[in-house]
C-alpha cells in the first residue's frame, strides 16, 4: 500500500486528510500498521455487521461522522426534540470506525515503546488528532441523543459506551503521553554545572574586606548574564505536540485532567530545578538556629535562585505555557499564575526567615543584597507583559513589598545601630603613638562599604523615613515647615550623626593624650583617614556634601597649626635674636647656652615624635616640608649669624652640633613610628 | 504606631484596640509636650488591671464560642475558619496590651523573658503555617479529583461506559492520594489489587507527585514535634512571676496557649507532614478560658480516637466526607453495569450531587482558609518585628 504524500503543512489536518486520494482505507487499523502483515490487507475489512459493505477510507469516515455531527447540531435542541425523539435513531456505521480506528492508533503508537510517540510522522499524528476530535464530539452527540424507542435506546446505549470508552482511552493515552513528554524534561533538562557556581556580586563579606588592612573593598563586578544558564528548552516540535494533547484533552472535556497533570510536574521540575542549584527547603526555625556564616551561604544561594527566577525559570514557565496552551490563555494565565505563586512564596519564606534572626552588623551588607534582589524580582514581575491583571500576580507582588520592607526596616535598624556602638566605645587607653583608631577604622570602612549600597540605603532610609512621619502624623496632612524637597536625604542626614557622634568620641579619645603635641597628631591622624576615606568614595562625598569636606579640611589644617606651636615655636624660642647681646655686645655665655637648650630639645623632640605616627604618607611629607620650612632657615640665619662668635675648633664642634643641613633629614626621620631612630643616627 | 489592619470577619472589634486609637489620636493632636502625659506607664494601675482582665474575658468568649460548636460543625473548614479568626483576634489584643504596656516590659527582666519566649514558640508556628498551607495545597489537588468525577458523571448527558471510567481512573488517583504518608507503603499495595493491569506503576508515580507538593517545610521536619516544641516550658506563672511582671505574666501564658492550642488544632484538621496529636497541656482550670479550651482539645481528640478517623490524614470535616463519598462512590463505579438501567443512573447522579456539594464547599472555603493561614503568618511575624526583640539593641 502506498502511503500518500504526507502534507508538510498538518494544521490544516482535516481538508488535508479528507483530500487526499490515496487516503487509507479504514480497517481496524491505519494503514502502517496493515503493512507489517502485507497479505492481511485485502482480508482486512471492518468485521462484525459491516463486513459486506464497502471499506470506507478515513477521510470518508470523517465526511459521514462530520455530516452526522452537523446534522444534529445543526437542529435547535428543544425544536428538535419531536426530530430526534421520533426518528428512529441513525448511527452511522462510520461512528464504529472511526472508534476502531482510534483503538488501533493507540495500539499502534503503544508499540513504539520508548520514545515519544508522536511527531515522527505528522500525518499520523493529524490523522490521531482528528480522529480523536471527531470521537470526543460523537460521545457529546450520542449522549445528548434522547430516544424514546426501547430498540433505539438500546443501539444508542451501546454505541455511547463504545464510543465514550474509546474516547477515555484515549484520554488516558494522552494523559500519559503528555506526562511522559513533561517528565522527559525533568530528566534530560538538567545541566550538571556545579550547582554552587551561580554566587552574587557581593562575594567578600565585609569582614574579610575589613581584616585585610588594603581597607579598600574591591566589589567585584556583576557578572555577565551567562548564556548557558537558560529556561529548559523543549524544541518547538515538542511544544507544538504538547499544545495539541492538551487542545484535544481540553475540547474533550479534559481540562481538569490536564490542567492537574501539568501543575504537578512543573511544580515538580521548578523545584527540582531550584534544588540543583542548591536552594533547598529549610524551615523558618533552622534559619534562626544556624550559625551566620552558613545562613550568609544560604542567603547567596537564595539570591542566585531568586535571580534565576526572576530572569529565566518565572519567565520561561510563563512562555511555556503560553504556547502550549496558546489555544486557551485563561487557562495558561491560571496555571501560570498559580505556579508563580507558589514559587514566590517559597522564595520570600526565606527571606521572612532571615529577617527574623538576631540583628548584628554585619548582616547589614546581606540583607541589602536581599533587598535589591527582591527589588529586581519585584521590576521583574512588574515588566512582564504576561497576564498584566492577573489578580495573582497582584496578590504576589504586595507580598514581595511587604517582605522587601520588612528587610528594608530591619537593615535601617541595623545601620543604627552603628550609632550605639560608636557611643558605647568608651575605652580609657590611647592608642600609641598617635595613630588612627580602631573604632575610625572600622567605622570608615563599614561606610564606605555601606555606600556602595547608596541607593539602596538611600531608599529604605528615605520609606523609614516616611512612614515614621505617617505614624507620628498619624493620619493628619502633614506640613512640616521643614519637608522641602532641598532638605538632605534621611540616609546622609543618618550619616551626618553618625559622623558628629564619631568626631566626638574622637575628640573624648585624644583628650586622653598627656602631650598636646600627640593630641593634635591623633586628630589629624584620624581627620585625616576620614577625609581621605571620603574623598576615596565618591558615593560618600555626595552624601555628605562639599561643606562638610572643606569643614573637615579647615579643621585639619588648625590641628597643624595647634601642631607647630605646640612643638616648634617653643623650639624656634632658642633661636630668637632678643636678649643675646649684653651691652651691646654678643653674650658667648647665653649664646652657649642657647645653642645647648636647642639641642637638647631638638634632640628630645626627635626622640619623641620619631616614634609617633603619621600613616598618611601625604601627611607625614606635609608635616615634615613645613616643619623644615620653619626651623631650617631660622637656624640657618642663627647659625650663619653667631657662628662667628665662638671659637673654631672645640668650641664650635661642641656647641654646634648639628648643621641645617641634619636638621633638615632629622625632621625627615619624624612620624615614622620608629623608637631606634635616634641611636642609629647617634652612631 | 503601626495599628494591626486584620480586616477579617472579626467577631467585632475589640474594645481594646477602640481604647488604643483613642489614646493614640489625643497623644497626636495634644500638643507635643503634653503627649508625655498620655505615655503608658502613667496609666494608672486599675486602668492596666482592667485592660488585662478584659483581655482574659476575651479570650474566653472567643473560645467558648468556638466550643459551642455542634458536632457537626467541630473540625468543618468553616469552624477552621472561626478558629484562625479567633486566634487573629487574640493576637490584636495581644499586641495593644504590649504596646500598652511596653514601659512596663522594659523595666521588667522577668517580663522580657517571657516575652522572648513567647517569640520564640510563635516563631516555631511559622513553619506550622508553611506546612498547613502545603497542606491546604494537597486539599485543592483533591478537590481537583472530585471535580474530574463530578464532570464526568454530573453531566446532563447521558452516562456511558466511558464516563464512568473516567471517574474510576480519577477516584482511584484521590484514594491514593489521601492515603496518609505512615500507611501508604502497606495500603498500596492492597489498593492495587482492586484496579488490575498496569495501573500500578503509574499509581506510585502519581503518589510521588502529591507528596512533591509540600516543599515549604524539609524533609525531616515534623508537625508533631514542632507542636511539642512549641509547648514545651509553657506553664502557668507563678504568683512572684506576676508580680515581677506586673501582671504581663499572665497575659504572655494565655497567648501562649491560645498559640499551642490553635496550631495544635490546624495540625489536628489539615494534611502536614508527620502530624501528631501528642501534646501537654497544662492549663490551670481557674483561667476563664480553660473550661472552654480544654473541652475543645478533648473533643479533638476524642474525634481523632474514632474508628474511621484513625487513619485519616486530616480531622476536618469535608476531609472525611471527601473520603466517605468518594469511597461510596467508587463501590457504586465498580457495580454499574451496562447498559445502565435508569435507577442506577438516578442513583448515580445523587451521589454526584453528594460529592458535588462537598467539591463545593472545599473549593470555596480554600482560597479564604489559605488566606487567613498567611495572615496568621504575617501577624506572627510583625509582632515579632515590632516586638523588636529581635533586635539586639
Amino acid at each position: 500500500m502506498e502511503k500518500s504524500p504526507a502534507p508538510e503543512n498538518d494544521s490544516d489536518e482535516i481538508k488535508d486528510a479528507v483530500a487526499s486520494p490515496h487516503s487509507p482505507t479504514v480497517d481496524a487499523s491505519p494503514p502502517e500498521v496493515l503493512q507489517e502483515p502485507p497479505e492481511a490487507e485485502e482480508n482486512e475489512v471492518v468485521e462484525d455487521s459491516n463486513a459486506e459493505e464497502p471499506d470506507l477510507t478515513l477521510p470518508q469516515v470523517w465526511e459521514e461522522i462530520d455530516a452526522f455531527l452537523g446534522r444534529n447540531s445543526d437542529s435547535p435542541r428543544d425544536g428538535g426534540e419531536s426530530n430526534s425523539d421520533s426518528d428512529p435513531i441513525e448511527i452511522p456505521r462510520a461512528v464504529e470506525l472511526l472508534s476502531k480506528n482510534v483503538e488501533s492508533m493507540i495500539d499502534k503508537y503503544a508499540l513504539d515503546a520508548g520514545r515519544s510517540k508522536f511527531g515522527h510522522d505528522p500525518e499520523e499524528d493529524s490523522c490521531f488528532f482528528g480522529s480523536v476530535g471527531r470521537l470526543s464530539k460523537l460521545a457529546d452527540k450520542i449522549g445528548d441523543l434522547k430516544p424514546t424507542a426501547e430498540n433505539a435506546n438500546v443501539l444508542r446505549s451501546s454505541s455511547l459506551n463504545r464510543t465514550s470508552s474509546v474516547l477515555q482511552q484515549a484520554m488516558s493515552f494522552l494523559e500519559e503521553e503528555f506526562r511522559a513528554i513533561l517528565d522527559e524534561d525533568s530528566k534530560t533538562g538538567r545541566d550538571d554545572s556545579d550547582p554552587k557556581s551561580a554566587k552574587t556580586k557581593h562575594s567578600s563579606s565585609f569582614n574579610n574586606c575589613c581584616s585585610q588592612e588594603s581597607d579598600r573593598c574591591n566589589l567585584p563586578e556583576p557578572e555577565p548574564p551567562s548564556t548557558e544558564e537558560e529556561f529548559q528548552q523543549f524544541t518547538p516540535e515538542t511544544i507544538s505536540v504538547m499544545s495539541k494533547i492538551a487542545d484535544a484533552m481540553i475540547c474533550a472535556g479534559y481540562e481538569t485532567e490536564c490542567c492537574v497533570l501539568w501543575m504537578m510536574m512543573r511544580r515538580r521540575a521548578f523545584k527540582s530545578a531550584l534544588s540543583e542549584r542548591g536552594f533547598d527547603v529549610l524551615s523558618i526555625d533552622d534559619v534562626q538556629r544556624m550559625q551566620w556564616d552558613s545562613l550568609e551561604r544560604e542567603i547567596a544561594t537564595w539570591i542566585a535562585a531568586v535571580k534565576r527566577c526572576s530572569t529565566i525559570l518565572i519567565p520561561g514557565e510563563g512562555a511555556l505555557s503560553g504556547s502550549v496552551f496558546s489555544g486557551q490563555p485563561e487557562i495558561a494565565q491560571d496555571l501560570y499564575g498559580n505556579l508563580a505563586r507558589s514559587v514566590s512564596i517559597r522564595l520570600l519564606d526565606f527571606a521572612e526567615a532571615v529577617v527574623l534572626t538576631q540583628r548584628s552588623a554585619e548582616k547589614l551588607f546581606k540583607f541589602l543584597d536581599m533587598y535589591e534582589t527582591l527589588q529586581d524580582l519585584i521590576a521583574a514581575v512588574d515588566g512582564s507583559k504576561q497576564y498584566p491583571d492577573d489578580p495573582k500576580k497582584k496578590e504576589v507582588r504586595a507580598e514581595m513589598m511587604a517582605v522587601k520592607g520588612r528587610i528594608g526596616e530591619a537593615a535601617v535598624s541595623i545601620f543604627c545601630q552603628l550609632e550605639s556602638s560608636i557611643k558605647s566605645d568608651s575605652s580609657k587607653v590611647p592608642v600609641p603613638s598617635g595613630a588612627v583608631h580602631p573604632l575610625t577604622r572600622y567605622t570608615m570602612n563599614y561606610l564606605e562599604y555601606a555606600c556602595e549600597y547608596k541607593d539602596t540605603l538611600e531608599q529604605v532610609f528615605q520609606q523609614h523615613h516616611d512612614k515614621a512621619v505617617v505614624e507620628t502624623a498619624n493620619g493628619e496632612p502633614t506640613d512640616d515647615a521643614d519637608s522641602s524637597a532641598m532638605k538632605a536625604s534621611p540616609f546622609s542626614v543618618q550619616l551626618l550623626t553618625v559622623m558628629d557622634l564619631l568626631d566626638a568620641n574622637l575628640d573624648m579619645k585624644s583628650k586622653l593624650y598627656k602631650d598636646p603635641s600627640l593630641r593634635y597628631i591623633f586628630l589629624m591622624n584620624n581627620g585625616r583617614y576620614i577625609v581621605q576615606k571620603i574623598k576615596g568614595s565618591s558615593k560618600i562625598h555626595e552624601l555628605m556634601g562639599d561643606t562638610w569636606c572643606r569643614r573637615r579640611s579647615s579643621d585639619l589644617r588648625q590641628y597643624h597649626k595647634n601642631y607647630q606651636r605646640e612643638t616648634w615655636y617653643r623650639l624656634l624660642q632658642c633661636l630668637n635674636h632678643e636678649g643675646l647681646q649684653v651691652n651691646g655686645k654678643v653674650s658667648k655665655p647665653v649664646l652657649k647656652e642657647r645653642f645647648k637648650s636647642f639641642n637638647a630639645m631638638f634632640d628630645d623632640i626627635h626622640k619623641t615624635q620619631s616614634t609617633w605616627v603619621v600613616n598618611d604618607e601625604q601627611l607625614q611629607s606635609e608635616l615634615r616640608v613645613s616643619i623644615s620650612a620653619v626651623v631650617t632657615p631660622a637656624y640657618r640665619s642663627f647659625l650663619g649669624r653667631f657662628n662667628q662668635y665662638l671659637d673654631p675648633g672645640r668650641q664650635s664642634e661642641k656647641y654646634i652640633k648639628y648643621q641645617p643641613e641634619d636638621i633638615e633629614s632629622l625632621v625627615d626621620e619624624l612620624f615614622d613610628g620608629n623608637p631606634t631612630s635616634m641611636g642609629r643616627r647617634r652612631t | 504606631m503601626h495599628a494591626p489592619d486584620y480586616q477579617g470577619s472579626h467577631i467585632g472589634r475589640s474594645i481594646l484596640s477602640l481604647r488604643r486609637d483613642q489614646a493614640a489620636s489625643a497623644s497626636a493632636s495634644t500638643a507635643a509636650a503634653a503627649a508625655h502625659s498620655m505615655e503608658p506607664h502613667h496609666r494608672d494601675a486599675s486602668t492596666q488591671e482592667l485592660e488585662l482582665e478584659v483581655f482574659q474575658r476575651q479570650v474566653a468568649d472567643r473560645f467558648l464560642e468556638l466550643s459551642s460548636a455542634s458536632a457537626d460543625d467541630l473540625l468543618s473548614l468553616a469552624w477552621v475558619q472561626k478558629l484562625l479568626d479567633a486566634f487573629l483576634c487574640c493576637q490584636e489584643d495581644f499586641g495593644v496590651i504590649l504596646f500598652n504596656n511596653r514601659v512596663n516590659v522594659a523595666r521588667s527582666p522577668a517580663a522580657e523573658r517571657l516575652l522572648a519566649e513567647f517569640y520564640e514558640r510563635s516563631v516555631k508556628a511559622l513553619d506550622v503555617c508553611n506546612a498547613i498551607r502545603d497542606g491546604i495545597e494537597q486539599i485543592r489537588q483533591w478537590q481537583k479529583l472530585l471535580e474530574i468525577v463530578i464532570c464526568a458523571l454530573g453531566n446532563r448527558r447521558s452516562l456511558g461506559e466511558g464516563q464512568f471510567r473516567r471517574a474510576k481512573k480519577a477516584l482511584i488517583d484521590l484514594a491514593i492520594a489521601m492515603l496518609d504518608e505512615k500507611d501508604s507503603s502497606t495500603t498500596i499495595g492492597h489498593r492495587n489489587r482492586s484496579f488490575g493491569r498496569n495501573n500500578a506503576s503509574r499509581d506510585h508515580r502519581s503518589i510521588g507527585h502529591f507528596r512533591s507538593l509540600s516543599w515549604s517545610v524539609s524533609r525531616s521536619w515534623s508537625a508533631a514535634k514542632q507542636i511539642q516544641a512549641i509547648g514545651n516550658n509553657l506553664n502557668a506563672p507563678r504568683g512572684n512571676e506576676i508580680a515581677a511582671t506586673n501582671g504581663l505574666a499572665v497575659p504572655i501564658f494565655t497567648m501562649g496557649v491560645v498559640l499551642l492550642f490553635v496550631m495544635w488544632a490546624l495540625v489536628a484538621a489539615i494534611p502536614c507532614q508527620d502530624r501528631g496529636l501528642q501534646v501537654h497541656f497544662s492549663v490551670p482550670r481557674q483561667f476563664l478560658w480553660a473550661a472552654p479550651i480544654i473541652s475543645l482539645h478533648d473533643r479533638i481528640i476524642e474525634e481523632s480516637k474514632k474508628r474511621e478517623r484513625k487513619n485519616a490524614c486530616g480531622l476536618m470535616r469535608e476531609i472525611y466526607q471527601i473520603e466517605k463519598y468518594s469511597r461510596v462512590m467508587s463501590e457504586m463505579v465498580d457495580s454499574v453495569n451496562f447498559p445502565l438501567m435508569e435507577e442506577k443512573e438516578g442513583e448515580v447522579r445523587q451521589r454526584v450531587q453528594e460529592l458535588g456539594q462537598v467539591s463545593e464547599v472545599v473549593n470555596e472555603g480554600l482560597d479564604p482558609l489559605e488566606r487567613q493561614v498567611r495572615e496568621v503568618f504575617h501577624r506572627i511575624v510583625r509582632s515579632r518585628t515590632e516586638g523588636g526583640s529581635c533586635s539586639s539593641t
